[in-house]
């Protein structure tokens, strides 16, 4: 069932049992956004109140950049391939289409994510450059930094951004809302467009 | 301020941007030469102090800050971040306060102050001054501060029902006040349906919803959208909910499980209202009908792609069978069938599983058949879905230890047949037979608690430790495995798995009772090394952080309007700040604090302050349980049950036994008495709750509760009686010796002079008058209840009991229980000591009643000692290690000798280090405190 999102101790060890180690998602991490973006987070629990997945997200950008952005999707590993992303993924374009007037929504994907990139191109998402030298490559980041929290099956995509620019966002991928109705925020090459990380919000 | 003081300003928070407080300090300083009474300096020094943890010249100059009524913004700032860090957040209301009035018309200034009175969670005055402010600036979002404030001193627990709903009526009338309706924005929105449901107002709430603003807003906020169900719930409109839920299901494709109970709801809401009505079942049967042709229709269109309309046919049959049917079982095998290799399978089921009879029989029936094919993960799944689900629903007359242990082996058959499937995932992912190699584990335990006999935790532990090593990220085995060595008295092995876990943030809340659960009774920390302490600092760090930053974001949450998750915040932050665990971890860094250090007025003084605190303190339990697997037929214990250290997990009634205890020995140690506190204490105290609020002090630490003390082990039971003798004798003697609160508060003064250079505010110095020396005579001495040596000489009893059994922890809980009771001889004789004192008061006659008590238990004490040192030999030894491979018996199993060997040599090694140190702090206690 699609819940709004609250804090409890259950949506710590799910997102903490789900997310990359890396991502030092503390007490301000959850705050922050709630306290700015509520309507743009929820969770997903089963029937009987198990958490499957959730999803947080902002508004950002400036005139015509002004869109949804998805900072982290995940979904539990017993839960996959049961349309859950989609659902969540579906409010958070109806919110950012209706109550914040974005031109789009937008998201970072890992480029070696093939699963998840797929995924997105089913809900209309297409690549919109790519981000490089975040690790000085593409890819693996530095150190063996891909190893994962003990708690940490591979989420389904790991998207921060701002200035928690710890993790390897190399695609950033976008899909248009209804305000661009001339399709201005997409493009056909995005994959041939690439920019460093200074470049991405 | 002349631009040359601004000057020479700058580089102090620079400073103390940078965190070099030490030269923040010396530039203050400096600047204070020239300009000795500037107030920013001083806030400025004074912050550098608190965050050098320079409390007490911090404290001297705070106040002197305070006295002089500081208005500017830099000072009014650094201020604010002063009493913060000393948790004085009154202090800081009125300082705003007092700088507003000044200059009223600052709106800045106004905010700062509603802000400081939300911190201090002084709603009534928040409410008051945000209903001033719009009236001055005419601001709307004042007046929903006001109104939101009202709510949550409504929602304060202190707050009386009748208080409540007058609180509720004026937020009401405050918000229906507003120029612009509540629905311009859904925050604003949702805070006023959520008075008109504490109200009961449900049908102008059905009003408000029924606008077109009102369905705009839940159509896309999931918040309001919620309090739309409550409302039309308890407005009794289900049918017309589930209507609007079926149509939404139709026409929008709204998979949301919501809608689809909501339309279940709706199924049965005839039979809400009067079942006893003629025609009323038909009705409901008709009904029933064409929701399940509904949720068919969904279930074919959707077949694999979601599982909602197969689980609304489920909970319809499910809901239905209370009245009559039997579809379930049809039901359940589609199901099977459709999702079966799905892991959400097991889970998804069992709410509906709890079979009977021949029922049970024919889906055992289906289960057994299933395909056991392992050659895809799709069938593996399958496989492992059916074995959960027949498991679940063993019945005693199955769980023989053969059955059991024929069991283990075919899960364990299939899970090394079925690892073939997963060798080539990368080490990162999970491996499709995980739960096979969980499964057995299970059932290993579960023999194990049938039988007692510890091979079988050692096959676990070899077991989950294999699957482990194929499958890295399985958190779930690492638990179990945690689990399983502290049973086995390894707790360093324990400890090593749980930090692979890497436990982080609230984590350290919700999870930390894994290790640190009864910690006490693995601490070496009497032989000085301090593994546990520092774990349980550790993890209480996340308190620390919760105190500091959450309330932040409560104060963000006003600015952006955003007052649904104001409620939110301020909860979360009530259960991190008042968590179970978090006094439990106290609790075990206390017992093994005074096991380590020397035992003085001083710990005992600032531990005493800290533990009525917590006395004072209404807990949450936010502890998970549920994150361990947990397959055991629903007919036993679970499995979290069936592995806490000792049968029992330490709930409220633990926190609360101990506590009184400890506070008992304490406060008659202590020459603190509550006048003495309350003068010498800084900062705001915490709120109290209800029940603290039901009696003294005293009599709430005489009440022992049946309930409380059943969450103890029998040994905690005995030292608690011990405890409880103990001061009860002791305490006239006491009260008699403690010297009066001048004498205290003269000293107390005289020592922060020594080291601020300012006298100590509010406390009279002036050295009381003549002798001190009480007028009343000596109390008559009496003899030593005869529990006291009793005790010691059951707890060696029990001892020689508790080293015959297999596992190690069982002795390990009767000597550290006892070691304990020592301690606290020594804490409540510790006011004895000193001869001038017994001198004066004539209590030599008390004194040499302390000798034989003492001499029993450090007799027992050394006994237990020389026993422990004893088994400690044998452990570590090449002999243990082969014990331990023959024991598993898993060596045939192709599971590699040096694999298993290593195990067996981290848990022998693991218990011989915790027996020789608990061993080497007994011998060592009994030396320091013989005498």
């Amino acid at each position: 069932m699609l819940l709004y999102f609250v804090l409890s101790s259950e949506t710590w060890i799910f997102g903490q049992k789900h997310l990359d180690h890396v991502l030092q998602y503390n007490i301000g991490f959850y705050l922050h956004y709630l306290s700015r973006w509520p309507d743009l987070c929820c969770v997903q629990e089963a029937p009987r109140g198990r958490m499957m997945g959730y999803v947080i997200g902002k508004a950002e950008g400036q005139a015509a950049e002004w869109h949804g952005h998805v900072t982290a999707i995940t979904v539990a590993p017993e839960y996959r391939r049961l349309s859950l992303a989609r659902k969540m993924m579906n409010l958070l374009e109806l919110v950012s289409n209706d109550i914040y007037r974005g031109f789009f929504v937008d998201l970072f994907v890992r480029c070696n994510n093939l699963v998840a990139i797929e995924m997105y191109e089913g809900m209309g998402y297409s690549v919109y450059r790519r981000v490089k030298e975040y690790y000085g490559n593409l890819g693996v980041g530095k150190g063996g930094r891909d190893e994962e929290d003990a708690f940490g099956m591979s989420a389904l995509a790991v998207c921060l951004s701002g200035r928690q620019e710890t993790e390897k966002v190399p695609l950033d991928m976008r899909k248009p809302l209804s305000r661009d109705s001339a399709r201005r925020s997409v493009r056909n090459n995005g994959r041939d467009i690439i920019v460093s990380a200074h470049d991405v919000s | 301020m002349s631009a040359a003081l601004d000057r020479q300003i700058r580089p102090i928070y620079d400073a103390l941007d940078t965190g070099s407080n030490k030269s923040a300090i010396v530039a203050c300083n400096k600047l204070l030469k020239k300009h000795p009474k500037n107030a920013l300096v001083q806030a400025l020094k004074a912050l550098a102090l608190v965050r050098s943890q320079k409390v007490e010249e911090a404290l001297a100059l705070c106040d002197e800050v305070l006295e002089s009524k500081p208005a500017d913004d830099s000072t009014l700032n650094a201020m604010m971040h002063v009493l913060r860090g000393l948790g004085r957040h009154k202090d800081m209301v009125t300082m705003y306060e007092a700088a507003y009035k000044k200059q009223p018309a600052n709106e800045e200034l106004g905010a700062q102050t509603f802000f400081a009175n939300v911190r201090a969670s002084n709603w009534k005055s928040a409410q008051l001054l945000a209903s001033k402010m719009y009236k001055q600036f005419q601001e709307e979002r004042y007046l929903y501060w006001s109104v939101i404030s009202s709510v949550l001193q409504a929602k304060d627990p202190n707050t009386s029902t009748e208080m409540r709903t007058l609180l509720y009526k004026l937020a009401l009338r405050l918000i229906t006040s507003a120029p612009s309706p509540s629905s311009i924005r859904s925050d604003r929105f949702h805070l006023h349906l959520t008075i008109l449901r504490e109200l009961a107002e449900y049908d102008e709430a059905f009003a408000l919803l029924d606008t077109p603003a009102g369905q705009g807003i839940c159509e896309t906020n999931l918040a309001c959208n919620e309090i739309r169900r409550d409302i039309m719930r308890l407005k009794g409109a289900l049918e017309e909910e589930g209507k609007r839920a079926e149509q939404r299901i139709l026409e929008k494709n709204d998979r949301n499980w919501l809608e689809f109970l909501s339309v279940v709801d709706g199924t049965f809401s005839p039979l809400l209202q009067n079942s006893a009505v003629d025609g009323v079942k038909e009705q409901c049967a008709s009904k029933v009908s064409n929701t399940m042709a509904l949720f068919t229709k969904i279930s074919v269109e959707d077949g694999k792609k979601d599982r909602s309309g197969l689980l609304g046919l489920l909970e319809l049959e499910d809901r239905s069978r209370k009245h009559d049917s039997t579809r379930l079982l049809t039901l359940l095998k589609h199901y099977y069938e459709l999702f079966g290799d799905k892991a959400c399978c097991f889970e998804d089921l069992k709410p509906y599983s709890d079979l009977e009879d021949q029922e049970l029989a024919s889906w055992s029936e289906i289960l057994n058949t299933s395909p056991s094919s392992l050659s895809s993960v799709e069938s593996v799944r399958r496989v492992i879905n059916s074995h959960k689900l027949l498991r679940y629903n063993l019945s005693r007359s199955e769980l023989t230890v053969e059955a059991e242990c024929s069991r283990a082996e075919l899960y364990i058959k299939q899970y090394q047949e079925g690892l073939l499937l997963g060798k080539d995932l990368p080490s990162t992912e999970l491996q499709p037979v995980d739960d096979l190699a969980i499964l057995a584990g299970s059932v290993f335990v579960n023999v194990w608690k049938m039988t007692g006999d510890i091979k079988f935790l050692y096959k676990a532990a070899v077991l989950l430790e294999f699957a482990l090593a194929k499958s890295r990220q399985a958190f779930q085995m690492r638990l179990m495995l945690i689990r399983i060595y502290r049973l086995l008295g390894a707790p360093a092995v324990a400890s090593d798995h749980y930090h692979l876990l890497r436990i982080k943030q609230v984590q350290n809340d919700t999870l930390s009772h894994f290790i640190l659960s009864r910690c006490s009774t693995f601490s070496l920390a009497a032989s000085g090394d301090l593994t546990f302490s520092s774990e349980c600092l550790e993890a209480s760090q996340i308190y620390i952080s919760n105190s500091q930053e959450t309330s932040d974001f409560v104060i963000r949450a006003f600015s952006a309007e955003k007052y649904s998750q104001i409620p939110e915040f301020i909860k979360f932050e009530d259960w991190l700040e008042n968590s179970l665990q978090r006094d439990i971890t106290k609790l075990e860094y206390l017992r093994m604090r005074v096991a380590h250090e020397a035992i003085s007025s001083e710990i005992i003084d600032l531990e005493l302050i800290e533990l009525k605190f917590i006395f004072d303190r209404l807990h949450h339990d936010n502890r998970d349980f549920e994150i361990l697997p947990n397959y055991q037929p629903r007919v036993v214990e679970d499995f979290n049950t069936q592995t806490l250290l000792f049968g029992k997990s330490e709930g409220h009634g633990w926190v609360w036994s101990l506590l009184k205890t400890y506070i008992t020995a304490f406060s008659q140690a202590s020459d603190l008495d509550d006048v003495v506190e309350e003068k010498l204490l800084v900062g705001d105290r915490p709120q109290v709750s209800d029940a603290a609020k039901r009696g003294t002090l005293k009599e709430r630490l005489a009440e022992r509760d049946e309930e409380e003390l059943s969450e103890l082990t029998t040994d905690e039971l005995s030292l608690v009686s011990y405890a409880d003798a103990l001061a009860a004798w002791l305490e006239p003697f006491h009260d008699y010796v403690r010297p009066p609160a001048s004498v205290v508060l003269a000293e107390a003064a005289k020592q922060t002079e020594l080291k601020t250079g300012m006298p100590l505010r509010g406390v009279d110095t002036t050295p009381p008058n003549g002798s001190v020396k009480k007028e009343e005579d000596t109390p008559p001495i009496t003899d030593a209840p005869e529990a006291l040596q009793k005790f010691f000489e059951n707890m060696k009893a029990r001892f020689e009991v508790a080293r015959k059994t297999t596992s190690p922890v069982e002795a390990l809980h009767v000597a550290t229980l006892t070691q304990e009771a020592f301690l606290l001889f020594v804490v409540e004789t510790l006011r004895f000591k000193t001869a001038s004192v017994v001198k004066i008061h004539k209590l030599g006659n008390l004194v040499t009643k302390f000798k034989p008590i003492r001499a029993v238990a450090v007799t027992v004490l050394r006994d237990m000692a020389a026993a422990l040192e004893g088994i400690s030999a044998q452990e570590g030894t090449s002999e243990k290690r082969r014990e331990f491979i023959e024991l598993s018996g898993l060596e045939s199993l192709e599971f590699d000798h040096d694999f298993i060997m290593n195990i067996g040599k981290k848990v022998t090694d693991s218990r011989k280090k915790v027996q020789e140190g608990i061993a080497k702090g007994m011998s060592k206690l009994c030396s320091t405190y013989e005498q």
